[in-house]
């Protein structure tokens, strides 16, 4: 008995090691690795219609300091990042408490607010792009009602398209800014409520007192994943407006590929690469351990 | 004990998997047949299926030739063709790409000049430093003014503008009747440029065919004064309300309907546009070139054409045959002539001997190719020695863009040569 169940530990702990090796391949291979050729390639002039390149040291990275289009493309990204964060979590808490109940309509929104979530950054672009063209539902229907004279260019100026992509984007995130609140809501243990009851605490009270602060984990993680994906966002503005007009939506991400393959100037777009990964990262640190610190000191 | 040959199965596993996934270069099959690979794109009129029997004709002339075919995720074959040479799969044809692109780093091999020579009524149309690496089989202008007869006879218009005073006056007019004078596409930024094309094509490149090659030796620039007085007249036509003031909003595709369906008189287009006017009201359009100051005739011409041969390709005598015989195929050519507006370029043939039905505005325009006028190379379309540097394509399509909303014509032009100093770098 006693040689059996050792048997079965090994083989346990074989089947273990086994995923785990697999999946520390694929995370050396697929990401370690290209990362680092991408940091050799940023000191180099790599061009992809080039045999050789030549090492350049810095001057991709000092080359930044006078690029006008980096600039106004991280001016664009941070905008965008910060304002869907904030649109998509205020959203996400809203929703989640109108759908934190038991009942199979409820249970049947969840799965409807999570869906802008599961589908393709693409198709969602499509979608929305029909919504928002010059001859788009959004017009027809504003003209139709009398409210516009004239379609109003959704994607056609620099300001609203930058307002449309953050709604885009926004509705995008809600999805899972809602699952993540709904769960942190729903570990809310139930005695804290009925105590405020007891209490005579309700409504936005009780909210203030009892639901924010629970749901301060929760806000960590949806506000530091809602940062990093939309500060590496390329699907959907690359389908909305290609990054224009005049390149007023030309997210980092899209001004990278934009270096690599029109440009030919891989060594540095790897350099304005490396640079996005060192904003995501400071960016997503210091909101986190800011976060943190709160979810201590509540 | 465990661990090791665990790891070591893993990555053996892995290797194995991506060898697996990186067979198949089709070096050959046991037929004998030399296996090439062909990048193509794919448009609502040039489909799979129209690829797919070109590459059956052309291969039936080429005994020993099997094509597989590779599909462009988007129009944008030269950023795709790049990612595939980043990769080691670079194809060994590659349909309607700009040559400049890939010459410089040796990627590409020339046509032979007998056969370009003896088969192209302009072979040297695409030539770069003297060899062809695209045989010129078909030819556009970029861009024309198509205009609705219907509409200039509403605003009182006899007749198509001869001059820029006449357009700018025909625009006035078309304003005044409440009809949008110049429908405009702006939402996909190479139909933005399209005005910005025609004035910088035929006010700088009509006086000066050499300004590009002079651009390239920094001999001249576009924040000279005589290129932003030309892009000025961009200015002049937005400030004038002559185009729908949300036309950065509209995609290439509605541009085209809202045009056909009389909600714009004027549309400034590649001659591509003339795939996509309705047969049955064809006899409404018409087309004139766009106007100089002068009344001079110039003529931005574009030398299109077929495939392009890969140096590195697996047997690139093999892979030029398939090229000849795809170019010299008339039923390839009566597709591009009937939904892409291709102006063909076949020696010795005239428009019935492809057996296509065009329309009168497109044997208007396609006589403007054949007429003793001033032909220079459409500004950011050229494919020859003209084409511009990696890059300037978009920078020149942003400015077209900037353009329509601000009014800083130095300071765009003043950009496209930083672009330039950067592209050339």
């Amino acid at each position: 008995m006693e040689d059996r169940r050792a048997v079965r530990k090994k083989s346990g702990e074989r089947g273990l090691a086994l995923l785990a090796a697999l999946a520390l391949v694929l995370y050396l291979v697929f990401l370690v690795l290209p990362l680092l050729l991408s940091l050799r390639s940023s000191f180099t002039n790599e061009n992809p219609l080039k045999a050789s390149n030549d090492f350049v040291g810095l001057s991709n990275y000092t080359e930044m300091a006078g690029d006008d289009q980096l600039k106004a493309s991280l001016t664009f990204t941070l905008i965008l990042a910060f304002g869907v964060t904030i649109a998509a979590n205020a959203l996400g808490v809203g929703f989640a408490i109108l759908l934190n109940r038991t009942s199979l309509s409820y249970r049947v929104m969840r799965t409807v607010a999570f869906l802008p979530q599961v589908l393709s950054g693409v198709i969602v672009a499509f979608v929305w792009e029909t919504i928002l063209t010059q001859n788009g539902l959004l017009n027809t229907a504003l003209i139709k009602t009398g409210i516009l004279d004239e379609p109003y260019p959704w994607l056609g100026s620099p300001n609203a398209a930058l307002f449309s992509i953050g709604l885009v984007v926004t509705w995008v995130m809600s999805g899972f800014t809602t699952v993540v609140y709904l769960a942190a809501l729903q570990s809310i243990p139930l005695e804290l409520h009925d105590m405020a009851s007891l209490d005579g605490v309700r409504g936005t009270q009780r909210f203030r007192k009892i639901t924010w602060p629970m749901l301060a984990p929760g806000t960590t993680i949806s506000v530091t994943i809602s940062l990093i994906t939309v500060l590496k966002l390329y699907d959907i503005i690359t389908v909305l407006t290609g990054g224009g007009p005049a390149n007023s939506t030309q997210s980092t991400a899209l001004y990278i590929v934009k270096l690599a393959f029109t440009s030919d100037r891989v060594g540095y777009a790897s350099a304005v690469a490396m640079l996005l990964l060192a904003l995501s990262a400071v960016v997503a640190l210091t909101v986190t351990s800011a976060l943190r610190r709160r979810e201590i000191s509540l | 004990m465990i661990r090791k040959p665990l790891l070591a199965a893993c990555v053996a596993g892995l290797l194995a998997f991506t060898a697996a996934c990186g067979s198949g270069d089709g070096a050959g099959n046991e037929s004998g047949e030399t296996a090439l690979t062909y990048l193509v794109f794919e448009t609502p009129s040039l489909d799979a299926k129209f690829w797919d029997d070109s590459i059956v004709a052309a291969s039936a002339q080429v005994p020993g030739v099997k094509i597989n075919k590779i599909v462009a995720p988007s129009t944008d074959r030269d950023g795709y063709a790049k990612q595939l040479q980043q990769s080691g799969q670079f194809p060994d044809l590659l349909q309607s790409i700009t040559p400049s692109n890939f010459v410089g780093a040796g990627l590409l091999k020339p046509y032979d000049k007998t056969w370009i020579d003896a088969n192209f009524l302009l072979p040297s149309a695409n030539s770069l430093k003297g060899e062809v690496y695209i045989p010129p089989t078909n030819s556009q202008i970029v861009p024309q003014v198509y205009y609705n007869k219907k509409l200039f006879a509403d605003a009182g218009i006899s007749a198509a503008p001869k001059n820029w005073a006449e357009f700018l006056d025909a625009c006035a007019k078309l304003k005044a009747k409440n009809i949008n004078p110049i429908e405009l596409g702006g939402a996909d930024p190479f139909a933005a440029s399209m005005p910005l094309v025609g004035i910088v094509s035929a006010d700088i490149l009509g006086k000066n065919k050499n300004w590009l090659q002079d651009r390239y030796a920094d001999k001249v620039k576009f924040a000279d004064a005589d290129v932003v007085t030309a892009v000025e007249k961009y200015r002049t036509l937005v400030e004038g309300g002559y185009f729908d003031k949300g036309a950065l909003g509209v995609k290439y595709a509605d541009s085209i309907t809202r045009f056909t369906s009389g909600k714009s008189a004027m549309y400034p287009m590649g001659s591509w546009f003339l795939g996509s006017v309705p047969k049955d009201t064809a006899d409404n359009f018409g087309s004139f070139p766009w106007p100089t100051d002068s009344g001079d005739v110039v003529v931005p011409f574009v030398g299109g054409g077929s495939m392009a041969i890969s140096a590195k390709a697996k047997d690139t005598a093999l892979a030029e045959k398939f090229g000849q015989a795809w170019s010299l195929n008339p039923k390839n050519l009566k597709t591009l002539i009937e939904t892409d507006g291709a102006f063909p370029m076949l020696k010795g043939k005239s428009l019935d001997d492809y057996g296509v039905t065009v329309t009168q505005v497109f044997k208007d325009s396609y006589a403007y190719v054949g007429q003793d006028n001033n032909k220079v190379s459409a500004i950011s379309w050229a494919t020859n020695d003209d084409a511009l540097p990696p890059g300037l394509n978009d920078a020149f399509y942003a400015a077209a863009q900037a353009l329509f909303t601000k009014d800083d014509v130095a300071g765009e032009m003043k950009k496209l040569d930083d672009a330039w100093k950067t592209a050339a770098q």
